[in-house]
């Protein structure tokens, strides 16, 4: 039996104009959102076909297609005098005072913010899109180019990747399904899934009705018989210092965890 | 009274002017005297100015070559804002040296407030910090340009803005800057240029080390603009 919250937000949308839910008057703030990304099961070689019945998902919950989303995420790598590349460096001697990992992240619905993660570091920057240039300009840190990805390298595998495709409406809710692909390559590496519930923006009051969300769509994912499943890792915001109230930097920190996992899933 | 002129063109995604002047100690009155001229050229209102600089350097590894980054904390506003600056090089060759500014790459970016430790954390060091004190004027004259007329201050201790005191007392830097772009910064210097000439009573304009000297007109000029009652949009 569905949540009481989930029946109206999905029968909201057959309700007149003055009793659809608040999101025509909220004002234009951060609404709460949650990062999910497939685990095949064992053995299981990711195909687009898992893409494919996840958006029939959507559409079986009354999801309507509204668009297309893109969301980039760069690696920068560390450039050394030395040529060592910090600790991930593949030669020569490696610094431990510099991050392992440097990411950026370019968000879909806000091309003019730009956010940079030291996850080691627990450290989110937000900053406007003439950041990139900053960087290449102190050519200290070099966003890697992706050069073959048929390698499997578990540290190329998501070199540039691109999170794209399809949007969907749902009530209160929004559903943005895409593949993890390098960039310039339709080689799929995984398949994530970002839920945005617009009425509420804390992360707190959020949480009931997002896991009664969750639990709907997995649900409906395990009538298909799918050879995995979603699975939403927690990103402990508060580490980064993010307050309770959600905002594009949340969103940037969660791309970052979930790509670990996906990273974690390629290796595994 | 003594001036040091100085005349910048940076060069960024767009392209910029600067121009800036050093105005000594019994010039206080000049200052003032600079400010009625600016209100009256721009017609617009003064900013206050007050922003805390910090010049990064890259650790002694770090980079394919050393690497300087300016962190600006606007502290003018009730909530610090904060800019990450990459100044580049200057323009080279026959025409540049031609122009009467200096031609640069700037590239800008917005930052969060945590842009310092961020910085720190990619393996940066905290080279010198200053804060900036004075005034602004932004206008459209041929070209967007911006006036701003500081003074430095220099921090006791490490961030603490609230007990700057000046680095040289009673010397004030004069800057004027205008945004442009690759094929359009002659017209920029022109229109920088041109600016420059009404200022040119109480301040000559040059590049950076290429000293016009002393302004002998200056402190008539002040004084006449000054018993004017100034503010008036010429």
């Amino acid at each position: 039996m569905p949540a009481v919250k989930w029946y109206r937000t999905l029968t909201s949308r057959n309700l007149p104009s003055v009793f659809l839910p608040a999101l025509s008057l909220t004002p234009a703030v951060f609404r709460r959102r949650r990062l999910m990304h497939w685990h095949p099961s064992p053995g299981v070689t990711l195909n687009s076909q898992i893409l494919a019945e996840a958006c029939g998902c959507a559409e079986s919950l009354g999801g309507v297609k509204d668009g297309r989303w893109k969301t980039s995420i760069f690696f920068y790598r560390a450039m050394t005098r030395d040529g060592a590349a910090g600790p991930a460096g593949q030669q020569g001697q490696q610094h431990p005072d510099l991050p392992r990992e440097l990411l950026g992240v370019a968000l879909h619905e806000r091309p003019g913010l730009y956010f940079s993660i030291v996850r080691a570091a627990r450290l989110v920057l937000q900053a406007d899109a003439a950041f990139p240039q900053v960087m290449e300009k102190l050519q200290s840190y070099k966003a890697r180019v992706a050069l073959n990805f048929e390698v499997a390298s578990c540290l190329l595998v998501s070199d540039f990747p691109n999170l794209g495709g399809f949007q969907y409406q749902l009530g209160d809710f929004c559903l943005r399904i895409g593949k993890c692909a390098p960039n310039n390559s339709e080689s799929l590496r995984g398949i994530m899934m970002e839920v945005e519930y617009y009425p509420l923006s804390s992360i707190e009051k959020s949480r009931a009705i997002m896991e009664d969300f969750f639990d709907i769509w997995q649900e409906t994912v395990a009538k298909k018989s799918l050879p995995g499943h979603f699975i939403h890792v927690e990103s402990n915001f508060s580490e980064y210092g993010l307050s309770d109230q959600y905002s594009f930097q949340h969103t940037a920190v969660q791309y970052a965890t979930c790509l670990q996992q996906l990273m974690a899933t390629v290796r595994g | 009274m003594s001036l040091s002129l100085h005349c910048l063109l940076f060069f960024f995604r767009k392209c910029s002017a600067i121009s800036s002047v050093l105005i000594d100690p019994p010039i206080l009155q000049h200052v003032e005297a600079l400010e009625v001229l600016l209100q009256g050229l721009s017609g617009v209102p003064k900013e206050r100015v007050r922003v805390h600089e910090l010049c990064l350097k890259s650790g002694p590894n770090l980079g394919v070559v050393p690497s300087e980054v300016r962190l600006l904390g606007d502290l003018a506003q009730a909530t610090p804002s904060w800019t990450i600056r990459h100044v580049g090089g200057a323009m080279r060759g026959a025409g540049a040296e031609q122009i009467s500014v200096l031609v640069r790459t700037v590239v800008e970016s917005k930052a969060s407030k945590n842009v310092l430790h961020y910085f720190y954390t990619l393996g940066y060091k905290l080279d010198h910090e200053i804060l900036k004190i004075g005034f602004a004027f932004r206008f459209h004259r041929g070209a967007q340009i911006t006036v701003t007329v500081t003074s430095a201050n220099k921090m006791p201790r490490l961030h603490a803005t609230d007990e700057a005191v000046p680095v040289t007392p009673g010397i004030q830097l004069v800057e004027i800057t205008a945004p442009a772009a690759a094929d359009n910064y002659n017209d920029v210097v022109s229109a920088v240029t041109a600016f420059c000439e009404f200022l040119a009573p109480l301040l000559h304009l040059s590049k950076p080390g290429h000293s016009t000297g002393i302004v002998t007109t200056a402190g008539a000029a002040a004084a006449s603009l000054m018993s004017s009652g100034g503010g008036k949009t010429l």
